[in-house]
């Protein structure tokens, strides 16, 4: 009988807290929108299927060792670790504080009498520290990102980078609204906080997964999933905007055919664009570094094996391990606040600002050069989401011309969006980090 | 309170325009970057090699073209 006792006290049905059914909810939630909706699904069955091993009861699946330690280990386990961190007490909660405030040297005195105990880091917060905290994952997805990308477009119309920038907008008017929000005592956001919930506008994941890994780590998963969420809901979000914002003569201009672009242009695109990182913007180096190697490694035409490699093979398994890390943070503690409400609800308007904004530069530049060459509704793609929003304009081009193929000139904007959010990225992390 | 608002301010228009003035100077760099290598080395390979290819066929005589067209008849009755 005993036996049977002790096995129904560790089953998952007799330690499970509501908590933990929300958020294993929310990721079957997720994995239904990857599935059936196809949601970003590259992204979300890893993230909502970690979200849910995340939190399985008493497995300690995204815990460190410590905080396993604290949660599954008798009263003897907890005061060697208070003794390890320079306390005296029993109470997991103040020992937990004392841990998480402590320097590296008690930090690891207390990581040691974890494990002198027997208590080892969950898996998955394994994998979150070698993937994210390190900012391997990001930065590597990027890498293969760069690989992908086509600088052609951009290269015969450079001014399309002017859209990109204007798009950045809704990253920083997004940043005063989560500031905004705090001044009225809503929610409760410091400014680092604010940087990395503005930095969902930029619609570009790996690059807001990174800025939340420095700035904030805890929101680290809310702003992950709302960011892939609105990626996946940029063909919803956007259109109405574009709309609003432009007549119908102005969505049936048709763009000039670009000029060829030589390849050796192409060949020095990530070079010009590194030394002006390097002389301007330092902080932003690890980004758009990655970034310009993986394109040089594509244009170059001579390790077409490297390129290769890290635009299929590697960043297939980065983004295994990527989203199972960002699962890992799904857990009730962190998750279900009123702070994530605010986070999502911060997060489309941020994409709603920045469509926006870069509707208004096209027109804007479309009145300068006469009225007639350049269709406004290019200018959305400037949020980046490559290749989504080059989509959505070539898309509502062709409902009003039939004709109008908009596809490689929005595709310009598309990749100066993904430039400028890694640049606002890099400000954000020089300003607060 | 005030300070965090103010410093939320400073981000944005700081930030903002350093996106701007960055993205600005690449697209100077970038259109002196494609004028120099139009100017130093323009891709002389394509633009020549099409003319070259079609040359032939569009100086071919008639003559060469009745021999041609001559054995294919002859190729096809066997």
């Amino acid at each position: 009988m005993d036996k049977l006792l002790d096995l129904w006290h560790a089953s998952g049905v007799y330690n499970v807290s509501p908590g933990q059914v929300v958020m294993i909810l929310v990721g079957l939630l997720l994995l239904f929108l990857a599935i059936r909706k196809n949601f970003e699904p590259l992204l979300l069955v890893p993230i909502g299927f970690g979200g849910i091993m995340a939190n399985i009861p008493e497995a300690g699946l995204a815990f460190s060792a410590v905080e396993n330690a604290l949660h599954l280990g008798g009263p003897e386990v907890i005061s060697s670790l208070a003794t390890a961190l320079g306390l005296d007490t029993t109470d997991p909660y103040a020992v937990k504080e004392a841990y998480n405030a402590a320097a590296a040297q008690a930090h690891t005195a207390a990581v040691y009498a974890a494990n002198d105990a027997g208590y080892n880091n969950g898996m998955m917060y394994n994998f979150y520290t070698v993937a994210i905290a390190s900012g391997v994952a990001p930065l590597l997805i990027f890498m293969g990102v760069g690989a992908m990308t086509d600088f052609g477009p951009l290269l015969a119309n450079p001014k399309t980078l002017f859209l990109g920038a204007a798009a950045q907008f809704g990253i920083f008017a997004t940043v005063l609204g989560a500031v905004g929000l705090t001044t009225l005592g809503v929610m409760d956001f410091t400014i680092q906080d604010a940087a990395a919930i503005g930095i969902i506008g930029g619609a570009d994941g790996p690059t807001a997964i990174y800025v939340a890994s420095l700035l904030a780590p805890d929101l680290l998963g809310a702003i992950a999933v709302a960011a892939y969420s609105y990626m996946a809901l940029v063909p919803m979000i956007q259109p109405p905007i574009m709309r609003a914002l432009t007549t119908e003569a102005e969505r049936k201009i048709s763009m000039v055919q670009l000029r060829h672009v030589p390849k050796t242009e192409k060949i020095m695109f990530p070079i010009v664009l590194l030394m002006l990182v390097a002389m301007l913007l330092p902080d932003a180096a690890p980004l758009l570094g990655m970034f310009c190697f993986g394109n040089l490694m594509r244009e170059c035409g001579v390790v077409d094996r490297l390129s290769d490699t890290a635009q299929n093979a590697l960043i297939n398994i980065v983004t295994i391990f990527l989203g199972l890390s960002v699962g890992s943070k799904l857990s009730a503690d962190k998750f279900l606040d009123v702070e994530t409400l605010g986070i999502l609800l911060l997060g489309v308007v941020a994409f709603g600002i920045g469509t926006a904004c870069g509707v208004l530069m096209a027109k804007f530049m479309n009145k300068m050069q006469g009225g007639n060459s350049i269709n406004p509704l290019i200018g959305s793609a400037g949020v980046s989401a490559v290749p989504m929003a080059a989509r959505v304009s070539n898309k509502l081009g062709l409902e009003s011309n039939s004709q109008n193929f908009l596809l490689m000139h929005a595709m310009g904007p598309n990749v100066a969006g993904v430039i400028g959010s890694a640049v606002a990225a890099g400000v954000m992390i020089k300003f607060v980090g | 309170m005030d300070n965090l608002m103010s410093e939320g301010l400073n981000l944005m228009v700081f930030g903002m325009g350093f996106v701007v003035v960055f993205l600005t100077l690449l697209v100077f760099a970038t259109g002196f970057m494609s004028k120099l290598i139009a100017k130093v080395a323009p891709e002389a390979i394509p633009e020549p090699a099409k003319p070259a290819a079609v040359a032939p066929v569009a100086t071919g005589s008639d003559e060469l073209v009745a021999v041609m067209t001559a054995a294919v008849h002859q190729y096809r009755k066997h």
